[in-house]
């Protein structure tokens, strides 16, 4: 039987600069090693707040629609933008529901804290454990590889340029060794203020 | 008596007689020289296959390399063999550079699909099987008897666990192009064109579209290199360098070993192929 | 509460009877992994061999002080990792092997004749292999740094950089960025013109191969305690040297490599 954590491949990475926060996937859809797409990506945004989703990709498609669902109602009922903190328990809950039939994704929240102007980054287990960290959260096929070059690239308080250079080397020298991930990447580089979003041209093999 | 007579007496003058009779006899028998250490149990085919191969048991200890794209196909200006370089241990990308075009001599090539260790190490011994047929008989080995001495030798072993499924391809005595695969089932077949290895479906779709036996040398050469980059593309498990040589009438040539991600942008901006991959965010 | 959680639909529960009654399996395990890591770097005048000292058996700590890297004779290291016992085994045996070939021909092995060798003794046992992955370095007959890398049964390859074992898959896309220059490009040239790797000085080298090293150890439980690392280099000028008996020697060496080890701490927890 075939792991669906591995089934589809793909990446995330999330990293912490200094009043700034970046996060990044790759583009793949595989069914084992073949690839069906191109053009997958795997960070969607719930107002100021970014979810990053690899794993299964029928999950990470159903999750993206529940919480795009329950943000909304968030947003009606509160009158307000959800913040990072709030999504990172709302996400962990989630996950938890499902504690004995889980979702086969490990999903990573980042965003600025709208009221505080401070980064947020977490990552997660597919049973909804919180793993907050203050430098870098990777997930995905490619986990092994990003926890290696992100350790090594990362320092701390970047500038956003600098978090964006930084974040991009560390995906894509990831992605190079990964058989399951890679063919183009997504960045977000995500300020108080500004959110900008570029294309990585990545290797297509 | 008579045991001690055929070890001592006979072999010699046998040997010289068989060295002028059969002229084009292809001797197989086993190397003298070689011999494996054997783990100390009942079924050592049982063990390594329980210690190696990742499709039984996923949590082997030994991870073999695998994943491969490699083709070859005749056409009137003789061989062309190409193959991607990279080796993968599970999804891990263990090498992007692997020769998968093994030298055998100058005028024979093999190709590296399976086991990356058998295949290079059969094909030298068959290298040298050739250097020995041809001092024996004063001409190069045909390309149909090289292959067969390398069944012959995997089929000896069949069953033991060997892995590789190979092109033997070349030029032999009198200019004659030959094409073979074998593979370490025993098989051994001739053919004009093949392709071998986990991205052998996508170059077949490319190879079979544009082949023709009667294509031109640079027709040959970028159907060839067309044929693996759309495997590494779609296959997770090929990819790296393309690698490329052609074989004449005089022996092969090496045409490059070229990274394909420029060869990739290259086919894709300037030809207007690969329109599935996106260069521009909104989409 | 409990049941408030979704439950899977399963169709039987899983039973926690015991088992005595059935036939139970049994099988040889002659292999352990003991973990580690180690890395060989190849220059254009000098070669680097590292490793972690850490030898662990799942969670427990064996010893802290394990080389990996061993001195095999004719100024040539073998790394390997893997099972540790495999290892010394196999260390030992093609140290002896290099040594005969001193004494039957009168001269040094060079590293490539070394490097067909080693596959030889990995592929003869092809049925029952050796558990550990060997990185051979040394100066070749030119001079120029060289790492030959293997797979558990002998096919082999002579290759710019290579890390090997644990935490492999950590240290592997960091040296191929910063050693190999991957994914670099030349500034202002739009991402058009890659970066060539040029030959890193050595000292920059074994800054990068330390970073490489405490960046495993962060991430990675088997990997730890120290670090030994061994250069290749070539050996000073003729003048320089003080004994005549040690240059002849050397000068039967066609690379004529010298070996200097440095040893250093890395995080214990």
């Amino acid at each position: 039987m075939s792991n669906p954590f591995t089934l589809n491949g793909g990446a995330c990475l999330a990293m912490a600069g200094k009043d700034c926060v970046a996060i990044a996937c790759d583009l793949r859809l595989g069914q084992q090693a073949l690839t069906l797409s191109n053009n997958f990506p795997k960070v969607f945004n719930y107002g100021d707040v970014f979810l990053g989703l690899t794993g299964l990709a029928t999950d990470v498609q159903t999750m993206h629609s529940l919480f795009r669902y329950k943000v909304n109602l968030y947003r009606l009922r509160e009158e307000r933008e959800i913040e990072p903190e709030t999504m990172a328990n709302l996400v962990s809950s989630t996950l938890y529901e499902r504690r004995f039939g889980p979702y086969f994704v490990s999903p990573v929240v980042a965003g600025i804290n709208q009221r505080t102007g401070k980064p947020f980054i977490c990552g997660f287990d597919s049973i909804g454990c919180i793993d907050f960290a203050k430098d870098f959260i990777v997930s995905g096929t490619a986990s092994d590889q990003l926890f290696g070059v992100a350790e090594g690239l990362w320092e701390p308080d970047l500038e956003p340029e600098d978090l964006f250079e930084t974040v991009s080397q560390t995906l894509l020298n990831s992605l190079d060794r990964d058989a399951l991930a890679g063919w183009g990447a997504h960045v977000y580089i995500i300020t108080k203020d500004k959110v900008t979003k570029r294309l990585l041209k990545s290797r297509q093999d | 008596m008579d045991a001690l007579v055929s070890k001592y007496g006979g072999s010699d003058l046998d040997e010289l007689h068989q060295i002028e009779d059969d002229d084009d006899e292809v001797s197989s028998s086993l190397p003298q020289s070689v011999s494996f250490i054997l783990p100390p149990i009942d079924q050592p085919a049982k063990f390594l296959r329980a210690m190696t191969d990742d499709h039984s048991n996923p949590n082997a200890p030994i991870k073999l390399k695998h994943g491969t794209t490699t083709l070859a196909f005749k056409f009137q200006g003789g061989v062309m063999v190409c193959t991607d370089s990279r080796a993968t241990q599970g999804s891990w990308i263990s090498s992007q550079t692997v020769k998968k075009v093994i030298e055998i001599n100058p005028y024979l090539l093999g190709t590296m699909a399976g086991g990356a260790a058998d295949c290079q190490y059969w094909l030298t011994y068959l290298g040298m099987e050739c250097r020995l047929h041809q001092l024996r008989h004063k001409r190069l080995i045909s390309v149909a008897a090289a292959s067969k001495i390398l069944a012959n030798l995997v089929y000896s072993y069949k069953g033991m666990g060997l892995s590789m499924g190979t092109m033997l391809t070349g030029v032999g005595a009198g200019g004659i192009f030959g094409l073979y695969y074998v593979d370490s089932d025993g098989n051994r077949v001739e053919g004009n064109l093949f392709c071998v290895g986990s991205g052998q479906t996508f170059a077949y779709g490319v190879l079979d579209r544009g082949y023709r036996f009667d294509l031109t040398d640079d027709e040959a050469v970028d159907l060839a290199r067309r044929s693996i980059l759309a495997a590494t593309h779609r296959d997770a498990y090929s990819g790296g360098h393309i690698n490329l040589y052609h074989i004449k009438k005089d022996g092969w040539v090496k045409l490059g070993f070229d990274d394909t991600n420029p060869i990739f942008w290259k086919q894709k901006l300037e030809k207007g192929e690969f329109q599935n991959v996106s260069t521009t965010l909104d989409s | 509460m409990a049941s408030q959680y979704m439950l899977p639909h399963v169709q039987q529960p899983p039973s926690f009877h015991s088992t005595a009654s059935q036939p139970r399996q049994h099988q040889w395990s002659p292999y352990t992994e003991n973990g580690g890591v180690i890395l060989g770097i190849a220059g254009k005048d000098y070669v680097i061999i590292a490793g972690d000292t850490r030898s662990s058996e799942g969670y427990s700590i064996n010893t802290r002080t394990a080389r990996k890297i061993f001195d095999v004779g004719s100024g040539i290291v073998l790394g390997v990792v893997g099972m540790s016992a495999d290892g010394e085994e196999l260390a030992r045996k093609v140290a002896r092997r290099i040594d005969d070939y001193k004494r039957n021909h009168d001269k040094h092995i060079t590293v490539n004749a070394a490097a067909v060798m080693l596959s030889r003794i990995l592929y003869a046992k092809r049925f029952f292999p050796y558990y550990c992955q060997p990185l051979l370095g040394g100066l070749d007959e030119d001079g120029v740094g060289a790492i030959y890398t293997y797979d558990y049964v002998g096919s082999f390859e002579r290759e710019a950089s290579r890390a090997f074992g644990a935490a492999a898959s950590l240290i592997t896309p960091f040296l191929d960025n910063q050693i190999n220059l991957k994914n670099q490009f030349v500034p202002g040239t739009n991402g058009d013109e890659p970066r060539k790797p040029g030959d890193l000085p050595m000292d920059r080298v074994e800054k990068i191969v330390k970073d490489a090293f405490t960046s495993a150890v962060e991430r990675h439980i088997e990997v730890g305690d120290g670090l030994q690392l061994v250069r290749v280099t070539r050996p000073p000028p003729r003048e320089a040297m003080e004994d005549e008996e040690e240059v002849d020697e050397r000068e039967k060496t066609a690379g004529g490599g010298v070996l200097t080890e440095v040893m250093s701490e890395l995080k214990k927890d």
